[in-house]
């Protein structure tokens, strides 16, 4: 279970050194931001709305230019000419939050083709790797219909084959379950845990913790455009102070497994259950 | 609007090769147009309105009220045409007015009801095509026919976002109703016009939010996209030429 030690000896792929971006109305989104993604972690970033999420995602592919600080890629400074940009963009895919902001498109098979064609591949190729991610992600038995009928949780699912078909070293989920039924949600979970596993770079924006103390390496805490703080799951919702300023409760696992061991039904030095299941088994045979 | 989007989604003939029933469609309306005759007229439109009535899961009675909004315009036009201002009093009626006639005659009134007819037909070709083709099957097709680009592509983005702005639309107004937006006309007036403002500054957030997930998806300008395609069967190509032949043969020698 020890979820660390297959990136230690892995590389940086993203860093951000004191970024900050100031919009043009004069929003201060990015207060200096520093940040190492390593690559292939799963990385969740928490913190409330405005907390700078969102521009944080739009800087990280470069559709925000810093005014102060620098973005890396593989230790390069980011190129924000042209060409530069359209190759950070071919490694970086970002699934947005809201489907019809990013649907262009009334028909399924022309949105998922478009990045695909914009990587300059031939049209019989773009075919075939467009067919397969229908396959993959179950979208065949909606593939004909126009995407103004489709449900939330199809349209999402559309909008993620968008990215995937292109496939990036790294993918960012702006709050993929927001406004999606249980049953899609986890079924975005599982599409998003399969990418883990194929080692692509995961970053995700959540307000979900119980999610985020299961799934993620690490947590970053944001808040008014600054890094509070960054650490393991473990780490981040046992720091008092900083789930005080995010306004994070902690997750109900956590939160029950504290309390029993406060009034000793369990033992403090039991490494810490992520989900209901390992706590159960703990209560089992701590009580038996 | 809506209906029709949603009927030629759910089209029995919709899988059928666009650019096929174009031609179809488009060639008899040019027959039609071309031959100015009753009867061709009367087939076509029985041709048009039967296999749309058939293929698609439309009553007969809708298709009937769809037919209704352009014959209203066409009676409009063509009483223009029926009724002449004459100097003398005509065959069929004649309603004297200071000096002169408001009159009507058998040739006029024939002429007319030709023109209606013709026009009822053309109406029916352009149906049959919008409801059994979706806006996109269409698009293909401009596109196979060389129709600019940047045309294409407004109308593809303007198509999708027809829907996602009509959400809005309706979102804001319901929720304005629940506030009691529309208890009397000037309220219901103040909320229309709330609503469209709101709306306009939403569609320019959408819009740039657009533009960057496009951005972050590598598009350098130019929107390039895999068409559906959808073979042509060699029976409905015969089919159709077929038809085409006998509506031509019908035009010149009936």
């Amino acid at each position: 279970m020890q979820k660390n030690d297959r990136k230690d000896h892995n590389e940086i792929i993203l860093e951000l050194e004191n970024v900050c971006y100031t919009y043009e109305d004069g929003t201060e989104a990015l207060k200096g931001v520093n940040l190492k993604v390593v690559r292939g972690e799963k990385l969740a970033i928490m913190g409330a709305n405005g907390s700078g999420k969102s521009t944080l995602f739009l800087t990280l592919n470069g559709i925000h230019k810093p005014n102060k600080g620098m973005v890396l890629y593989n230790h390069i400074p980011v190129d924000y000419s042209r060409k530069g940009l359209l190759a950070l963009r071919k490694k970086i895919g970002i699934v947005f939050q809201d489907p019809d902001n990013q649907l262009f498109s009334a028909s399924v098979t022309q949105e998922i083709s478009f990045g695909v064609l914009n990587l300059g591949l031939s049209f019989e190729e773009a075919r075939e790797r467009v067919e397969k991610i229908i396959e993959e992600l179950n979208i065949t038995s909606f593939r004909d219909k126009p995407t103004h009928f489709l449900s939330g949780g199809q349209k999402k699912r559309v909008s993620i084959a968008d990215i995937l078909v292109m496939n990036p070293e790294m993918i960012l989920f702006d709050e993929p379950a927001a406004a999606l039924d249980p049953k899609h949600a986890r079924m975005i979970d599982e599409i998003i845990d399969q990418l883990s596993e194929k080692g692509i770079t995961v970053i995700l924006s959540t307000h979900d913790v119980n999610r985020a103390f299961l799934w993620a390496d690490r947590i970053v805490l944001m808040d008014e455009g600054s890094i509070v703080s960054e650490g393991t799951p473990d780490e981040i919702f046992t720091d008092e102070a900083a789930l005080a300023q995010t306004n994070l409760e902690k997750p109900t696992v956590l939160k029950i497994f504290e309390s029993l061991c406060k009034s000793g039904v369990l033992d403090r030095t039991l490494p810490v259950p992520h989900t209901a299941n390992e706590l159960e088994q703990y209560i089992r045979e701590g009580t038996v | 609007m809506i209906i029709i989007d949603k009927l030629a989604y759910s089209s029995r003939l919709r899988y059928k090769n666009p650019t096929l029933k174009a031609i179809f469609a488009v060639g008899t309306l040019l027959i039609c147009v071309g031959a100015r005759s009753s009867i061709v007229s009367v087939v076509t439109l029985a041709a048009m309105a039967g296999l749309t009535v058939l293929s698609s899961k439309i009553s007969i009675l809708r298709y009937l009220r769809l037919m209704l909004i352009p014959l209203g315009f066409m009676v409009l036009g063509t009483i223009a045409i029926v009724v002449n201002v004459a100097e003398a009093p005509m065959d069929l009626l004649s309603v004297p007015m200071g000096g002169k006639y408001l009159a009507v005659s058998h040739t006029s009134l024939n002429e007319g009801m030709r023109l209606v007819a013709v026009a009822l037909a053309s109406v029916s070709c352009l149906y049959f095509l919008t409801l059994t083709t979706s806006m996109l099957d269409i698009l293909s097709v401009l596109q196979k026919l060389r129709c600019p680009k940047i045309m294409i592509e407004l109308m593809m983005l303007i198509y999708r976002y027809i829907f996602v702005i009509l959400d809005m639309a309706n979102a804001i107004t319901i929720s304005q109703n629940c506030r009691l937006g529309n208890q009397d006309f000037m309220t219901e007036l103040r909320s229309a016009g709330q609503m469209l403002a709101v709306l306009l500054v939403r569609s320019m957030k959408k819009s740039s939010a657009l533009f960057d997930s496009m951005e972050s998806r590598c598009y350098d300008g130019e929107i390039k996209v895999l068409n559906e395609s959808y073979p042509v069967e060699i029976r409905d190509t015969i089919g159709v030429a077929s038809f085409l032949l006998m509506m031509l043969a019908i035009a010149m020698f009936l």
